[in-house]
C-alpha cells in the first residue's frame, strides 16, 4: 500500500497531500516527521536525487524537484524499490506538466494539472499508470497512444 | 525547522512568486461555485474554481455536510458539458468531496451513461469513481459491465476495472470473486499493467486456497510475465508457496528456487534485489543457495542509486544477524558506504559491519564510526551505540577500545535519549566484565562532573554508591561525589549524600571522612539535603537510638525498599499531622493484583540504570520477611523459591486473585493475593478452599483466613502443605474462594451487619519441577562446566516430536526446567535448523546444577534434543532428566 503522497514548498509548507489507509489522527505526525526528514536531508540535493529511509515498517523515499519536495510512503509490497518506480512516475510527470523543475509559483499554476496526474498515477493506495506519455493523455482524457 | 502546517498564504513582495492562491477564501471559493449553475457554461472558469476547491481541500480545509452537499449537486450539472478537460476535473473533484450515499443517487445515473460510453476514457474514469462511491446493491447492478471492463481491450479501462477490483474485494468480496476468469484472462494481458493489476487481483480473490496459489505460481513462473512490477509480485507469491510447502525437501532441489536464481538475471534491477531477497528469506537456507543472492547485493552496495544502495545494505544486515558469515565478503564494500551521504545507509552499514566483524577487526571499525558519529543524528547514534554494546558482550576482551568509545562519546554533545542509552551501555558492561568496572565507573564519575541531566546524575550516582565500595580503592571516587554537595541542584546533592553514606557504611577506613563531609552538609540551603545529612550521620554514628547493630546500617542503607511506593504514597496522604508520628510499619504490603497488561511491561528484559538489579532479590527478601512474621511458618525453615504470580481468574472479574508458591525443603506455602473490585461489598473471613485429590503426596498443615477484604484494599490469605523432604514433588489443586460479603452503603462507606456466606471459584494451579529450581546464572558457562567436571553427568537424547518450529521447543524445555538461559542462547536465530542453548539454576537444596541442551530438525517438523547436565550430585542430574522425559 502507497500510504501518502506530499508536496512541500521550500519552506516545508504542504503543497499536495493524498493519504490512504493512514488514520485522520496520525497524519499530522506523519506531516511533521516528512518535513522535518528533507529539512534535514534535502539541502543540497541535486533535483530527482533520490533519498531513502525507514521508520518502523514503513518505507520512505523522497526527493526534490526544483522547489519542491517530494515524499512517498508505503509499506509491504510498496518497499523502496517500488516506491523508486513511483517517486519516478511522480516527477517526470509533474516536470512533464510544468515543462521543467518548477519554481513554487510554476507548480501552483499547473496544480490542477498535477492533481489530476496524481490521480492517475495513484489510486487509493496503489500504483496506477507508469509511463509519462500516457499519463498525459489520460489527464485529457484521450485514449493511450498504444492502443 | 520548518514549519509544516502553516497554510500556504504568505504574502510576497516579487510580483512574479507569489502564489495564485494567494489570499484564497473558502467563503468566496464556495460563491465562486455558483457558476456551476450557468446555464452557458464556462469550461475553462469551471476548471479553474475545481481547482480552486481542491486546493482548499489539500490544505486541510473542510467543508460542513451543507457546504459539501452543495457544491457536489452543484458539480453533478458539470455532466452536462461536452469540454473533456472539464470532465475529467469532475471526475476527480467528486471523488475528493466522496459524498455520502444518499447523495450518491444523484450522479450515479451520468456516471453508468458514461459507463457504457463509446469513448473509452469516460468509461475508465466513471468506473473509478463509481468504485469509490458505490455500495453493494449498486454494485450488483454494475457488475456485468465490471466484468465487461477487465477484459477490455482498452488497457487503461481494463485496469481501472481490475484496481476497482482490489479495492472492492475488502467490502464485497463475494462478489468479486465471482470475477474470477475475467481475472484469470486479464493475467495473460499483453499489457505490462493490467497483468500486473490481474495478478496482484487474482491472488487477493485466492489467498486462501493454497492449492490454487500454487498452481498460479507454477504456471506463471513457466510463462512470460511482461512487467517487472508483476514480476516482483510473483516472486513474492512464489517465496509464499515454498514457506508453506515446508521443509520437507531436501535441501538442493527447493521447489522453485531455479526460478528465483534465475530472477537474479533479469534487466529490472526492481526484479533482481525481489529475487535475492527472497532467496536470503528462505526458511533454512544454506549457503550455497545464499552466494548468488549476496552476490547481486554486493553489487547494489556500490550502485550510484542510493535507493538501490539502501535496499541492499538492509538485506545484508538482515542476513547477518542469522548467517554473519556470508556476508563478510561484502565487508569491504560495507566499509565505503560508512562515509555515504544518505545517513540511513550509512548507519545501516555500520551495524551490519559490527554484526559480521570480528575480533581482530574491531579496533580498526571504531576509528572509523569515531569519526561518522560526529555528523549523524541522535536517533542515528543510539542504534550505534546499542550495536556495540552487543559487540563488546560478543568480545569481552575488546572492552577496552569499546568502552573508550562509550566514554569519549559520552563527552560530546548529545541529547538525554541518547546519553542515556550511552551510560546504560556502560552500565550493562560493567556488570557484565568484570575487568571493566574500574574504568567504566571512572567514566561515569567523569560523565557527572559535567552532565546537565538531573536524572543520569542520580541513577549514576545510586549505582557508584553500590559498586563503588566494592572497588580496590573506593576512596578515589569520593571526590566526585563530593563535588556535586557543591555544585548541583538540590536532586542531585541529595542523591550525593546518600552515596556518600553508603561509601561510609560499606568502607570502614572511610567512615570519619566521610563523616566530616557529612557534617558539613547539615549546612545546606535545601531541606532534603539537610534532613538526609543529620539522619546518615545518625544511622552511621549514633548512639543507636536509629539503628543498633552494624548490619542494621547496612541493611538500612543497601536494602530494598520493601514497601510498594503506591501504597506509601496512600498512606502518607492520608496521615493527618497529629502528636502520633507516621509509622511506616502501618503501610500495608501487600502488591494489588495488577492487570495483565502491567505485567507485561513489567516482564521486559531489565536493561542498564532503568531497572536497578535490586529487583528480583528485594521481593524474595520481601517474601522471607513477610512469612516469617506469620508464627506458624517460622519453623518451616529458609525459603528456597518464591514463584511469580499466577493469575486465578481472569482480569477485570469481581475478585482478583493471584497466588504465589513458596518451596520450603519440607513445605509449600501458597500465597493468594485478593482484591476485591465492588465498591458495595466488603468480604470478611476469605479463605482459600484447596483440593488437593490430585496432588497425594501433599497434605494440608495450616491455612490462615483474612478477616477483612474491603473494596480495592489487596489482601492476602495462605494456605501451607508439608511434602515429602528435598523433592520435587509435583501436583494440582483446585481452589474455591470462599467468604461472607456484607453490603456496603457507597455514600457512608458503612457495611451492614449480617452477610452472607458465599463462594467463587478459581482456576486450579499446578505445582511443577520448574518450581524446584531457582534461576541463577553464571558469568562464563564454559568456565563453570568445565570446573564442575564431567563426574555426575548425565547424558541422553530425547525426540521431542514435531513442533511449531525449533524456537518454540526450546522455550518449551526452558520454561519446563525454570532454569536461567546463559549467554543469550535462548534466542534461536530464524531458519536455523539446530541450537544450543545453555542454562543454569540451583536445584532444591542448593545444588548447583548446569544444562546444555542441543536441539536439531529431523525430518520437516520434528525435533531431536540432546540433554547433558552436570551438577553436584548425581541425583539432581538423573532428577532434570525425569523432568524432561516425563514433561
Amino acid at each position: 500500500m502507497i500510504l501518502a503522497v506530499l508536496f512541500a514548498n521550500v519552506e516545508g509548507n504542504i503543497l499536495i497531500e493524498r493519504f490512504h489507509g493512514v488514520p485522520a489522527e496520525e497524519r499530522l505526525h506523519w506531516r511533521s516527521f516528512l518535513v522535518k526528514l528533507g529539512a534535514d536531508n534535502l539541502k543540497g540535493a541535486k533535483n530527482e536525487e533520490l533519498l531513502v529511509a525507514c521508520h518502523k515498517s514503513v518505507y520512505i523515499v523522497y526527493t526534490v524537484l526544483g522547489d519542491v519536495s517530494i515524499y512517498v510512503v508505503g509499506k509491504d509490497e510498496y518497499d523502496e524499490l517500488a516506491l523508486s518506480e513511483v517517486i519516478f512516475v511522480i516527477t517526470s510527470a509533474v516536470k512533464d506538466v510544468c515543462g521543467k523543475p518548477p519554481t513554487e509559483r510554476l507548480f501552483l499554476d499547473k496544480y490542477g494539472r498535477i492533481c489530476l496526474c496524481l490521480d492517475e498515477i495513484v489510486w487509493k493506495g496503489y500504483l496506477e499508470n507508469t509511463e509519462k506519455d500516457r499519463i498525459k493523455r489520460l489527464i485529457r482524457l484521450k485514449p493511450p497512444t498504444e492502443f | 525547522m520548518a514549519q509544516p502546517l502553516v497554510k500556504k498564504d504568505d504574502d510576497r513582495d516579487d510580483e512574479a512568486e507569489y502564489s495564485p492562491f494567494l489570499g484564497i477564501e473558502k467563503g468566496a471559493v464556495l460563491q465562486e461555485a455558483r457558476v456551476f449553475n450557468d446555464p452557458q457554461l464556462d469550461a475553462r472558469r469551471c476548471s479553474q474554481v475545481i481547482t480552486k476547491l481542491l486546493y482548499l481541500l489539500n490544505q486541510g480545509d473542510t467543508f460542513t455536510k451543507i457546504e459539501a452537499t452543495e457544491v457536489f449537486f452543484a458539480v453533478t450539472k458539470l455532466f452536462q458539458s461536452r469540454d473533456l478537460g472539464l470532465r475529467r476535473m469532475v471526475y476527480l473533484i467528486i471523488k475528493e468531496l466522496s459524498p455520502s450515499s444518499d447523495e450518491v443517487i444523484i450522479v450515479t445515473s451520468s456516471l453508468m451513461k458514461d459507463m457504457n460510453s463509446k469513448t473509452d476514457m469516460y468509461r475508465a474514469n466513471a468506473i473509478r469513481v463509481l468504485c469509490r462511491i458505490t455500495d453493494g446493491t449498486l454494485l450488483t447492478q454494475i457488475e456485468r459491465y465490471l466484468k465487461q471492463a477487465i477484459v477490455d481491450k482498452n488497457p487503461v479501462v481494463a485496469s481501472a476495472a481490475l484496481v476497482s477490483g482490489i479495492h472492492l474485494l475488502q467490502t464485497n468480496p463475494e462478489i468479486v470473486k465471482r470475477w474470477s476468469n475475467e481475472v484469470q484472462e486479464a493475467v495473460q494481458s499483453r499489457a505490462p499493467l493490467v497483468q500486473f493489476h490481474a495478478l496482484a487481483l487474482l491472488h487477493q480473490i485466492r489467498q486462501n486456497d493454497r492449492l490454487a496459489v500454487s498452481k498460479l505460481v507454477t504456471s506463471l513462473t513457466r510463462g512470460t510475465v511482461r512487467s517487472p512490477l508483476a514480476q516482483c509480485l510473483l516472486i513474492r507469491y512464489t517465496s509464499q508457496v515454498i514457506r508453506e510447502s515446508g521443509n520437507n525437501t531436501q535441501p538442493g532441489d527447493r521447489p522453485f528456487y531455479d526460478y528465483l536464481e534465475s530472477c537474479l538475471r533479469h534487466k529490472s534491477e526492481m526484479v533482481i534485489f525481489e529475487a535475492a531477497r527472497a532467496i536470503t528469506e528462505l526458511n533454512g537456507v544454506t549457503s550455497r543457495e545464499l552466494t548468488p543472492a549476496i552476490t547481486v547485493l554486493q553489487l547494489f552496495l556500490s550502485s550510484s542509486k542510493p535507493v538501490l544502495r539502501f535496499a541492499a545494505v538492509r538485506t545484508l544486515n538482515k542476513v547477518a544477524m542469522t548467517h554473519p558469515m556470508a556476508v563478510t565478503n561484502c565487508n569491504i564494500d560495507m566499509e565505503s558506504l560508512i562515509s555515504d551521504q544518505n545517513r540511513s545507509i550509512a548507519t545501516l552499514a555500520i551495524t551490519t559491519l559490527l554484526k559480521t566483524g570480528n575480533e581482530s577487526s574491531v579496533d580498526r571499525l571504531m576509528k572509523q564510526i569515531t569519526n561518522f558519529m560526529s555528523d549523524i543524528a541522535d536517533e542515528f547514534k543510539i542504534v550505534v551505540v546499542e550495536a556495540i554494546r552487543s559487540l563488546c558482550l560478543k568480545f569481552p576482551l575488546k572492552y577496552r577500545s569499546l568502552m573508550n568509545f562509550l566514554s569519549n562519546i559520552l563527552r560530546e554533545e548529545g541529547g538525554f535519549d541518547y546519553k542515556k542509552a550511552i551510560v546504560d551501555s556502560i552500565v550493562i558492561l560493567i556488570r557484565d566484565i568484570p575487568d571493566a568496572k574500574e574504568s567504566g565507573l571512572l567514566h561515569l564519575c567523569e560523565f557527572i562532573e559535567d552532565c546537565e541531566f538531573t536524572y543520569l546524575s542520580t541513577q549514576i550516582l545510586h549505582f557508584l554508591g553500590v559498586e563503588g565500595p566494592k572497588t580496590s580503592d573506593p576512596s578515589k571516587y569520593i571526590r566526585y561525589i563530593y563535588n556535586r554537595v557543591h555544585l548541583e541542584n538540590a536532586t542531585v546533592r541529595a542523591s550525593a549524600v546518600s552515596t556518600l553514606a553508603k561509601f561510609g557504611a560499606a568502607v570502614d577506613e572511610l567512615k570519619p571522612r566521610i563523616f566530616v563531609l557529612l557534617r558539613r552538609c547539615v549546612f545546606d540551603s535545601d531541606d532534603e539535603v539537610r534532613d538526609r545529612a543529620t539522619l546518615y550521620l545518625n544511622t552511621l554514628g549514633g548512639d543507636g537510638s536509629v539503628v543498633e547493630t552494624d548490619k542494621d546500617v547496612k541493611d538500612f542503607l543497601f536494602g530494598s525498599f520493601d514497601i510498594p511506593l503506591v501504597n506509601f504514597e496512600t498512606s502518607l496522604k492520608n496521615y493527618e499531622p497529629s502528636e502520633e508520628p507516621f509509622d511506616i510499619n502501618s503501610v500495608p504490603k501487600e502488591v494489588k493484583s495488577a492487570p495483565l497488561a502491567e505485567k507485561k511491561a513489567a516482564g521486559k528484559k531489565p536493561t542498564g540504570l532503568g531497572a536497578p538489579p535490586s529487583g528480583p532479590p528485594s521481593t524474595a527478601d520481601a517474601y522471607e520477611r513477610m512469612l516469617l512474621s506469620i508464627p506458624e511458618f517460622a519453623n518451616f525453615g529458609k525459603l528456597f523459591k518464591s514463584s511469580a504470580p499466577v493469575e486465578l481468574t481472569e482480569a477485570e472479574t469481581e475478585y482478583a486473585v493471584n497466588v504465589v508458591k513458596h518451596i520450603f525443603d519440607r513445605h509449600i506455602v501458597f500465597q493468594y493475593n485478593c482484591t476485591n473490585t465492588i465498591p458495595e461489598q466488603l468480604l470478611e473471613d476469605v479463605i482459600v478452599i484447596v483440593d488437593a485429590s490430585e496432588a497425594e503426596e501433599f497434605s494440608e498443615v495450616f491455612s490462615k483466613p483474612l478477616r477483612s477484604l474491603p473494596y480495592d484494599s489487596p489482601g492476602q490469605t495462605f494456605v501451607a502443605f508439608e511434602k515429602p523432604e528435598g523433592l520435587p514433588t509435583v501436583g494440582k489443586f483446585s481452589n474455591i474462594l470462599k467468604f461472607f460479603v456484607k453490603e456496603v452503603d457507597p455514600s457512608t462507606g458503612e457495611a451492614e451487619e449480617d452477610g452472607v456466606e458465599d463462594e467463587y471459584q478459581l482456576e486450579e494451579l499446578d505445582v511443577v519441577a520448574a518450581d524446584y529450581i531457582l534461576k541463577v546464572g553464571v558469568s562464563n558457562f564454559r568456565n563453570a562446566w568445565e570446573s564442575m567436571g564431567a563426574d555426575c553427568e548425565r547424558v541422553d537424547e530425547y525426540g521431542l516430536g514435531p513442533r511449531e518450529s525449533l524456537a518454540e521447543a526450546v522455550n518449551t524445555v526452558i520454561n519446563l526446567l525454570g532454569m536461567q538461559p546463559c549467554e543469550g542462547t535462548e534466542v534461536v536465530p530464524p531458519n536455523s535448523r539446530s541450537h544450543t542453548c545453555l542454562l543454569s539454576g540451583v536445584y532444591i537444596g542448593n545444588i548447583k546444577v548446569l544444562v546444555r541442551l542441543s536441539f536439531g530438525l529431523d525430518g520437516p517438523k520434528d525435533v531431536a534434543m540432546k540433554l547433558a547436565v552436570r551438577s553436584e550430585d548425581e541425583a539432581v542430574s538423573d532428577a532434570i532428566h525425569e523432568i524432561v522425559a516425563s514433561g
